[in-house]
């Protein structure tokens, strides 16, 4: 079955474009990170970063003009703590203003806070934050697709920490078991939870023998690799198929910027201005080594 | 189908949950209907609408995440099972996902109260203290079987989320004849007139308040009973209109924690509106975790039985003022 596609094939970026928008996506995070007063789950921002500009400029199909097109594929931030990451990658594709985040972001009144709300902010398509409730919701958008004929995506984006949620797992047999080929997880695999490292007090592993166990088609790639992750989107099957799909993207934590990468200080945080400029020139040095 | 049951007739709530969701089910083409496996009673609207029906098996969580992903996309899901379960197992995803976002969520289900022989793990006795803390949740409690399919009818036409309790729902007391009273969410069911003293009560213990009424109605004691069906919002003008019409003096009789359910509801009401009452007594459940027994047995064990309401009852009309 052919997708309703929302844009024409030449607008969408090629997998440089792309990596020049991720470049841009982390700029702007730090950016937000050094000159906002609180705190900015930067860590799990920056690990998602590939992931979301790959999906919200190739992947999705999303009209940022037309924001209730019920033609469009559905997004649900699983890992709600990364809604600034949503926030900028949807302003550089045009849903939002950037100075309009950057002003207000977790502002009394502001639209834009730490966790997505639907209800303050139209155009996300869920008000997430408590971890292990974006995959139920996903599945019940997949099913409301399904049952109406449509042909739209529903894409849940999760954190591996968060998949200690029974709730996920919940999902994963209500998927399986309703046969929603409509249905996409994307993982971001970074390996840390707030306090600890994946395998120190919890056992992941094997991590996609347990997706699979639970019946779904299971898509590993490096999620910092712009090129395996559109070849991953294109590999997605169609959407009348019935099986649901995970992406397991292996991540880093903090990616990009040395000192946070790996590191459990950079769960969340703020950047000063000393600091924002190390981090962007850590940010720039790292984009070099990749480029050569 | 026509109800043609009568008062005093017994009839099956659940029943009613089955025909009327069916009945539903035909007028509006976005309703669905899940289950965390407790789907008897959904049989017809199953059987009818297959593609709309889910049974997520032991699962509450996810049957309420699904409900609101469905809501969020325009339909209107009804979830049905156990309420012990339902609100506090799905706790989170009731506040988190239906009622932070306004959701039209209907969450339907039995084992409220001390019913059901089940043991503390199967009764819900915390449960309106629960669902009536929620912003945007509106909260019933329904006694008369018939009434059932009536508050599930206006509640399709509800913008967010309503919580609706029943007892077991096998054998229910038709209380009123249908027509007898306007039925309207919000607004509180004068179920028996009187002037010394007025009982509140809602759900399967509304029978039992009536007949309180009635055996004090022999010693020539004139008790109004009315049915609070709607805890939330409450009927705020209802109380202060018995406060003066019967002479300050209230009994609220509940098949719920005696803190935190509809006594607190009202005394609150009763507290922010400056008035003052003569008498005023709770009977409900106390702070234990009761046991196994018959659903009148434990009443009486527990201090809210039919002999405790008559009692209590006495004491209040009797109170110096």
């Amino acid at each position: 079955m052919a997708r309703t596609s929302l844009r024409s094939a030449e607008d969408r970026p090629s997998v440089e474009e792309l990596e020049d928008l991720a470049f841009e996506l982390r700029s702007k995070l730090l950016h937000l990170c050094g000159t906002y007063e609180g705190a900015v789950h930067i860590g799990g921002d920056l690990s998602a970063a590939d992931i979301f500009t790959a999906l919200f400029h190739y992947g999705l199909e999303v009209d940022p003009s037309d924001i209730a097109n019920p033609e469009r594929d559905r997004f649900v931030l699983s890992k709600g703590h990364a809604a600034v990451c949503m926030y900028i990658t949807m302003a550089i594709r045009g849903f939002f203003s950037y100075d309009g985040i950057v002003e207000t972001y977790g502002k009394l009144d502001s639209a834009y806070g730490m966790h997505p709300c639907k209800v303050q902010l139209p155009g996300v398509e869920a008000s997430t934050g408590s971890l292990g409730h974006g995959l139920p919701l996903a599945v019940g958008m997949a099913l409301g697709a399904r049952h109406r004929g449509e042909d739209h995506r529903v894409v849940c984006l999760l954190g591996d920490g968060e998949t200690g949620e029974g709730s996920v797992w919940e999902a994963a047999m209500a998927a399986r078991s309703n046969e929603l080929g409509n249905l996409v997880a994307f993982i971001d695999r970074n390996r840390q939870l707030m306090t600890s490292f994946a395998e120190e007090r919890v056992v992941f592993e094997p991590y996609a023998d347990k997706w699979r166990a639970f019946g779904w088609n299971v898509i590993e790639t490096d999620g910092h690799d712009m090129a395996k992750l559109v070849a991953a989107i294109d590999a997605l099957p169609a959407t009348d198929s019935d099986r649901p799909t995970v992406v397991i993207a292996e991540t880093v934590k903090g990616k990009g910027v040395d000192f946070m990468e790996h590191n459990l200080a950079w769960h969340a945080g703020s950047l000063g201005a000393a600091d924002l400029e190390r981090a962007m020139a850590s940010l720039e040095a790292n984009r070099k080594k990749e480029t050569v | 189908m026509p109800v043609t049951f009568t008062f005093g007739e017994m009839l099956s709530a659940r029943s009613v949950i089955g025909t009327t969701l069916a009945e539903l089910g035909a007028e509006h083409e976005n309703l669905w209907v899940l289950t965390p496996d407790i789907g008897a009673t959904l049989v017809e609207f199953r059987d009818t609408y297959p593609d709309r029906f889910l049974d997520v098996g032991l699962a509450e969580q996810v049957c309420v995440g699904i409900a609101a992903g469905l809501a969020y996309d325009g339909n209107i899901p009804v979830v049905s099972g156990m309420l012990p379960f339902l609100s506090m197992r799905a706790l989170e995803q009731v506040r988190t996902d239906v009622c932070y976002p306004n959701l039209p969520v209907k969450i339907i289900g039995t084992h409220g109260g001390l019913v059901g022989n089940g043991g503390s793990t199967h009764y819900a006795v915390e449960d309106l203290a629960i669902m009536c803390s929620l912003t945007n949740m509106t909260v019933t409690s329904i006694g008369d079987p018939l009434m059932v399919g009536e508050i599930l009818r206006q509640s399709m036409s509800m913008r967010g989320p309503i919580y609706i309790r029943l007892a077991v729902g096998k054998k229910d007391m038709v209380l009123y004849e249908p027509g007898e009273h306007e039925v309207r969410i919000g607004k509180g069911i004068v179920a028996r007139e009187g002037t010394d003293a007025t009982i509140f009560t809602h759900g399967t213990v509304v029978a039992q308040a009536l007949q309180a009424a009635d055996e004090l109605a022999k010693d020539g004691r004139s008790v109004r009973v009315v049915d609070m069906f709607t805890l939330k919002p409450i009927d705020e003008d209802l109380i202060a209109q018995c406060a003066e019409e019967t002479d300050g003096r209230f009994v609220v009789l509940e098949d719920h924690l005696a803190y935190g359910g509809l006594a607190s509801r009202i005394a609150d009401v009763l507290a922010d509106r400056g008035i003052h009452l003569t008498a005023f007594e709770r009977l409900g459940i106390p702070q234990v975790y009761a046991g196994f027994g018959e659903d009148e047995e434990l009443r009486d064990k527990h201090g809210y039985g039919l002999d405790a309401t008559i009692a209590a009852t006495r004491r209040v009309i009797a109170a110096q003022s």
